[in-house]
C-alpha cells in the first residue's frame, strides 16, 4: 500500500499531476479564507462562534466548506455548478433541442457544458445578491445583531461584493477545470472532497469537546464501520455475462471471447442524494427569506420542513432520494442503446435472444438491483438525522450521509484512476 | 485610494470572469463528475489556449492583490 505511494511519486508524469491537484486545492482553500471586500471580518468571526452549532446551515456549508457564512471571496462554492449541472441535467429530458445535442456525442457534449458554465454564472450572479442582501440587513447570522458589512448603505459596497463573488464563481469552475483536464480525476468532485474533507476535523473536535472522549471514540467507530459498508455497497456490481460470437473477416479472427456487463447496485452514484438535498433546502431558503413576519404557511415550512428531525421530513427525505435514484438510472443508463450495441458487434447474453428480449433482460435486471441500491443510498443518508434524534446531536454530525458518500465515492475513484495511470509502469497497485 | 482599487478590482472581476468564459470547457457536466470512468483528454492544449491561460493566471493575480488590498485599506480605515 505504502509502496504504491512511492510508486506513484516516483512516476515523473504521476507526480506532476498530483502536483498540481495539491497546488490547485492549496489556491482554493486559501481564496475561501480570504474575506471578501467590505467584510467586518471581526464581527463576523465573533457572530460565527455563536452560530455555528446552528443546524439549518448544514448542507450549504457543508458544500461551501465553512466559507459561504464567513462571506469570503469563494464563497457561493461549487454550489452554483451543481445547481446549474442539476438543472441542465433536468432539462435534457424536457427540452427536445437539449436531447438531440447530447445525442450528438462529443461535440454536442461540449456545447452543453458551454450552457451550464454560462447558467452557473447567472445563478452565482442570483445567489451572490442574495446573500448579501441577507447579510446587509443582518439577516444572515440570525440571532447577531452586529453589522456584518462596514458600510452597510452603500450600493458600491454591495456591487464590488456581488461582482467579486461572481468573479470567485468563475475562478473556481476554471480551477476545477483545470484539474479535469491537467491533474487526475474529476476536478470539481475534488474541490467538493476538499471542502467537506476541510470541515470535518472541527466537526468531529466539536463532538469531544462537547461530549468527552467516550462518545468520540464511539462516534469514529461508528464513522469506521459506516466507511466499510459504503465502499461495500459502492464496489458491488452483477456482471452480466456477455459472449461474443467469433467471425473471420478476411484471415483473421475476431472476437470469441466472452465479456461481462458491469451492473452496479448503486448504479447512480451521490447524484440522488445532492439532488434530493437541493431540493429540501429550498423550503429552508423560503422560511430564512420570510424573516419575522412568520405567516402561517412559514410556520408550516418550519415545523416540518426545515428542522431534519421531524418524522415528515425524514419521509419526504427518503422518498426523494430513492425517487432520484430511479430517475438517475433511467437517465444515465438506457438498455435499449446496450442492446443494440451489443446486437451490431455480434454479442449475446447466453440464454437470451438478441434484440429486444436483451433490452427487456437489462431493464428488468436493473430495475431489481437499483431497489437495494436506493434503499441503502436512503439509510445512509438518514443516519445523521437519526443520530440528530438519538444523541440530540448537531446537524453537522461529522459522519453524516451526504459526506460520507461524498468522500468515500470521489476517493474511490480518484485512486482507482491514479492506479489505471499506475499501471502504465507496473502491476502493483493500491486496490486488490 | 479605496476609490481606485474598487474600480480595478471590479474592471478586473468582468475581465476575469470574460476570460474564463472564454476557455474551453472540460468539465464534463454532473454525469462525470461522480464515478464517471476514465476520461482523460490528451492532446495537448492550442498556443491559443496556453496564451489565454497566462492571461487568465495574471488577471487573477492582479484581482487577489485588489482583494486583499482593499480588506486592508477598509480595516485600517473604520
Amino acid at each position: 500500500m505504502l509502496g504504491a505511494f512511492a510508486n506513484a511519486f516516483r512516476t515523473p508524469d504521476l507526480r506532476r499531476k498530483l502536483l498540481f491537484v495539491m497546488l490547485i486545492v492549496v489556491i482554493f482553500r486559501f481564496g475561501s479564507q480570504v474575506p471578501a471586500p467590505g467584510v467586518n471580518v471581526g464581527n463576523v468571526q465573533a457572530c460565527f462562534a455563536q452560530i455555528e452549532n446552528d443546524g439549518l446551515y448544514g448542507l450549504i456549508n457543508l458544500f461551501s466548506g465553512g466559507a459561504l457564512l464567513q462571506l469570503t471571496v469563494f464563497a457561493l462554492g461549487i454550489m452554483p455548478y451543481i445547481t446549474a449541472s442539476i438543472i441542465l441535467q433536468l432539462l435534457v429530458v424536457v427540452i427536445p433541442r437539449l436531447e438531440a445535442l447530447k445525442k450528438e456525442g462529443q461535440a454536442g457534449q461540449t456545447k452543453i457544458t458551454q450552457y451550464t458554465r454560462y447558467l452557473t454564472l447567472a445563478l452565482a450572479v442570483l445567489q451572490a445578491t442574495g446573500i448579501v442582501a441577507l447579510a446587509r440587513s443582518r439577516q444572515l447570522l440570525q440571532g447577531c445583531p452586529d453589522p456584518l458589512l462596514y458600510n452597510e448603505d452603500s450600493l458600491t459596497t454591495m456591487v464590488v461584493m456581488v461582482i467579486t463573488m461572481t468573479a470567485g464563481t468563475a475562478v473556481i469552475m476554471w480551477l476545477g477545470e483545470l484539474i479535469t483536464d491537467r491533474g487526475i480525476g474529476n476536478g470539481m468532485s475534488i474541490l467538493i472532497f476538499t471542502q467537506v474533507v476541510a470541515t470535518f476535523p472541527s466537526a468531529l473536535w466539536q463532538v469531544k469537546v462537547s461530549r468527552g472522549w467516550w462518545v468520540f471514540a464511539l462516534v469514529m467507530a461508528i464513522g469506521l464501520v459506516l466507511v466499510a459498508a459504503v465502499i461495500f455497497m459502492e464496489q458491488g456490481q452483477r456482471r452480466i455475462p456477455v459472449q461474443y460470437a467469433r467471425r473471420m473477416v478476411g484471415r483473421k479472427m475476431f472476437g470469441g471471447s466472452s465479456t461481462y456487463i458491469p451492473l452496479k447496485v448503486n448504479q447512480a452514484g451521490i447524484i440522488p442524494v445532492i439532488f434530493a438535498s437541493s431540493l429540501l433546502y429550498l423550503p429552508a431558503m423560503a422560511v430564512q427569506f420570510a424573516g419575522q413576519s412568520r405567516s402561517a404557511w412559514a410556520d408550516f415550512l418550519n415545523t416540518y420542513l426545515v428542522s431534519g428531525d421531524h418524522p415528515l421530513y425524514m419521509a419526504v427525505y427518503f422518498g426523494l432520494i430513492i425517487f432520484f435514484t430511479y430517475f438517475y438510472v433511467a437517465i444515465t443508463f438506457n438498455p435499449q442503446e446496450v442492446a443494440d450495441n451489443m446486437k451490431k458487434y455480434g454479442g449475446f447474453i447466453p440464454g437470451i435472444r438478441a434484440g429486444k428480449p436483451t433490452e427487456e433482460y437489462l431493464n428488468y435486471v436493473l430495475s431489481r438491483i437499483t431497489l437495494p441500491g436506493s434503499l441503502y443510498l436512503g439509510l445512509i443518508s438518514l443516519v445523521p438525522l437519526v443520530a440528530l434524534v438519538l444523541v440530540n446531536a448537531n446537524q453537522n454530525f461529522p459522519f453524516g450521509g451526504t459526506s460520507i458518500l461524498i468522500m468515500v465515492g470521489v476517493a474511490l475513484d480518484t485512486v482507482k484512476q491514479i492506479e489505471s495511470q499506475l499501471q502504465q509502469r507496473n502491476y502493483e497497485g493500491f486496490l486488490r | 485610494m479605496v476609490i481606485t482599487f474598487t474600480v480595478l478590482l471590479i474592471l478586473s472581476s468582468l475581465l476575469l470572469i470574460l476570460l474564463v468564459l472564454l476557455h474551453k470547457g472540460r468539465g464534463g457536466g454532473l454525469s462525470d463528475m461522480f464515478g464517471g470512468g476514465v476520461s482523460s483528454g490528451l492532446g495537448g492544449s492550442s498556443v491559443a489556449e496556453r496564451n489565454l491561460d497566462r492571461i487568465t493566471v495574471g488577471t487573477a493575480l492582479i484581482w487577489t492583490a485588489c482583494i486583499i488590498a482593499l480588506g486592508l485599506l477598509l480595516k485600517a480605515g473604520s
